[in-house]
């Protein structure tokens, strides 16, 4: 009897065991590029944080030593702090202008097509050209924004946008939702439509108003994109590099200086790579950090439509 | 096989050096110094013999792309290297040791003397002179003459340069009477604003270079002087966020006076012949001048095979004949002893660029990129906060404190 049990199970098992290997082979070519341009590398860089790694010259084992020195690095916790503060704002910002963008972009009307694609066009421009642009365009002299506001008696003489902080960071901000807003939009937008019209139809008959509407049932439906939308907006801040180093160097007197701009500055500007892993490896940490928890916050994961 | 091959290429190494058979030494220069030294090279590769390999680098990647090219072993035989780097490849332990052979040459002591300064490490020289520029004030004259002032007149203090900067202003409009990029341009400050001090014999850094010495007398006079020309609306408001893109803001015609760098003459003369300026030496605070000697060295990597054939050319470019095709495309003699004669024939301005070198200074720093150059360092933010900010004695104390901290942790 026992012996019939295991004859009657191993066949099973076997191809149990076998379907498992094809599996593998299935997802290996995946597998590889995975490990050669992710693991890999990520794994050098942490081999180069344990090190004092100049760019010329030997490596120095040097064990947690950049760890220990970021901590009181105070020019590492200014930019972390900047950028808290940029990604908290833009962020707002994008989903203030992408989420009435896309409801408006949602319902069937002339144009529509038109609408979306004008939104949709700063897109594809790449964030580097498009920093390139805006900096002409806030330029002082031959630029747009400070001789058209002082045509238009907005101001008093030509005021030089990129000087000063508060200036110069809502001329960023604003870039970067013209730039931005689009894709966003775009997600939301496939949100909004995949919630069925019967829904929305039978929480009308039953009296629903429109902010209830979108309160109780649009913005439930639209967790997991909205998710998506989210994470991909704090993860695209919190790396951001191109717009402050292309539009301002840094800002005013440094105070633009995102935690990116400051690897890169270390790394190739002061020539420790050692440290610049290191600081690498920590954003990495952080940025994994961030995801799952805003995954837990959103609740995207259990109950599944 | 690959031994015989081997040896076969080692004993051709061996009888290249004492038979001098033709070779073909491969040099990286940088972008932005103009045309000199390529017609220099054109001239070499023409008279035969060895032939030289140019490959231009953008500038502000030279360094990475070297370090990385000596990890690789494909780094070439020599460099044209913006001189303030010398003294951290030197340390870097990545150059050829050059002392015995440049004492002996017999113009050694006429070389450009902060470039050889520059280029020494340890007591050793691993760099010499390849091409020199130094700043310069230029005045336009066209303006002066409209705003009434003596067009032939250098101005010799800045109490001068204040008074003329105002008076061109008031032509109204687009005209201004002095630039400067002090958007957080360290390369830029450091090149024009420094001779104040160093007019006044005072510095930024001691001369170990191990002291931050920001703070002085002399420093907040420059920098009120600066603010002064501010306050008193003869800067263009693009100054404040110009990161060194629009340092020739001058040879657009509109500005009245400007400290510019020797090669720009070229620039003008060539590029903007409607343009009539006059040049004079950067008065200091009080009133004698200074100025900074920029450019490039001659550096050599490190065990390269053909070092003879290298310091061949080298030895061309000092000639007479070199010298002379480098100046005629802008840049100043390297060869204190026979610069007169270089520049027969040439634009009599381009003499007020070798008067300069006499009284010119560069900084001797391992940490230059850290500590001046680098957009984010203590320098430009300082230039940047004092200049432009409301607390002076604030941007005073944070750059001295930042940069006492940067050259602490690099010792």
């Amino acid at each position: 009897m026992t012996m019939s049990g295991i004859a009657s199970q191993s066949p099973r098992h076997r191809r149990k065991k076998r379907s498992g290997w094809r599996g593998l082979l299935y997802i290996a070519p995946a597998m590889a590029l995975v490990t050669v341009f992710f693991v890999l590398p990520v794994l050098f860089t942490v081999w180069m944080s344990l090190h004092k790694w100049p760019l010329l010259g030997t490596p120095a084992w040097i064990g947690f030593g950049n760890y220990v020195r970021m901590v009181s690095d105070v020019r590492f916790m200014a930019a972390l702090g900047f950028t808290a503060h940029y990604t908290i704002i833009v962020t707002i910002a994008i989903f203030a202008v992408a989420f009435p963008l896309a409801i408006f972009v949602e319902k069937q009307r002339p144009l529509v097509s038109a609408y979306r694609t004008i939104i949709f066009l700063p897109v594809v421009v790449g964030l580097a050209s498009a920093s390139l642009l805006w900096v002409w365009l806030a330029n002082v002299d031959s630029g747009l924004f400070a001789p058209l506001m002082q045509r238009l008696g907005l101001t008093n003489g030509r005021i030089n946008l990129l000087a000063g902080f508060d200036t110069a960071f809502l001329t960023i901000i604003v870039m970067v939702v013209w730039k931005i807003a689009g894709f966003t939009m775009i997600i939301l937008l496939t949100g909004l439509q995949a919630i069925p019209a019967e829904l929305t139809e039978a929480a009308r008959i039953d009296g629903a108003r429109r902010w209830q509407r979108f309160r109780y049932l649009t913005l439930p439906l639209m967790r997991r994109t909205m998710a998506l939308a989210l994470i991909l907006s704090v993860t695209g801040s919190i790396l951001a590099f191109d717009q402050f180093y292309i539009m301002t160097s840094g800002g005013p007197q440094n105070r633009m200086i995102s935690v990116v701009y400051y690897i890169f500055n270390q790394s190739f500007v002061s020539f420790n790579l050692g440290y610049g892993a290191a600081l690498s490896i920590a954003l990495l940490a952080i940025l994994v950090t961030i995801s799952i928890f805003q995954l837990w916050l959103l609740k995207v994961g259990d109950e599944r439509p | 096989m690959l031994k015989r091959l081997l040896a076969a290429t080692t004993l051709a190494y061996g009888l290249g050096l004492s038979v001098a058979s033709a070779e073909t030494i491969s040099m990286w220069v940088r972008t932005g110094i103009g045309d000199s030294f390529k017609e220099v090279v054109k001239a070499y590769n023409a008279a035969g013999e060895d032939k030289v390999e140019l490959t231009e680098v953008p500038f502000s990647e030279l360094v990475q792309k070297y370090a990385t090219a000596i990890a690789g072993g494909q780094a070439p035989d020599a460099l044209s290297l913006d001189l303030i780097y010398t003294p951290a490849f030197a340390a870097a332990g990545q150059l050829e040791d050059l002392s015995e052979w440049a004492k002996s040459l017999s113009y050694f002591n006429a070389l450009s003397p902060s470039h050889v300064k520059l280029g020494t490490y340890q007591d050793k020289i691993y760099g010499l002179p390849l091409s020199v520029e130094t700043s310069i004030f230029a005045w336009n004259k066209e303006l002066y003459r409209k705003a009434g002032l003596d067009p032939e007149k250098a101005p010799k203090t800045w109490e001068e340069i204040t008074a003329n900067a105002e008076k061109i202003r008031a032509l109204g409009d687009d005209t201004y009477g002095f630039y400067f990029s002090g958007g957080g341009c360290g390369g830029c400050m450091i090149f024009t604003f420094t001779p104040l001090v160093w007019g006044a014999d005072a510095d930024i850094l001691s001369p170990d270079s191990k002291k931050a010495t920001l703070d002085t007398p002399e420093m907040r006079k420059a920098v009120d002087i600066y603010r002064n020309l501010v306050a008193k609306d003869t800067v263009p408001a693009g100054s404040a966020s110009d990161n060194g893109v629009n340092f020739l803001t001058f040879t657009n015609g509109k500005i009245g006076q400007q400290s510019i760098g020797a090669f720009a003459i070229g620039t003008l003369v060539t590029q903007h012949p409607e343009i009539d300026f006059g040049v004079t030496l950067i008065p200091g605070v009080d009133g004698k001048p200074s100025s900074f000697a920029g450019g490039d060295n001659f550096v050599v990597t490190k065990g390269t095979p053909k070092l003879e054939a290298v310091k061949k050319f080298l030895e061309y470019t000092y000639s007479m004949e070199g010298q002379k095709i480098m100046a005629k495309y802008g840049s100043l003699p390297t060869r204190g002893d026979i610069a007169g004669e270089v520049l027969e024939g040439l634009d009599p301005r381009l003499k007020v660029g070798i008067e300069a070198i006499a009284v010119a200074k560069t900084p001797y720093t391992l940490q230059f990129n850290d500590l001046i150059n680098s957009s984010n360092g203590p320098w430009a933010t300082f230039i940047n906060a004092a200049i432009y900010g409301d607390d002076v004695d604030g941007a005073f104390s944070n750059a001295q404190s930042e940069m006492q901290s940067i050259i602490d942790a690099g010792q």
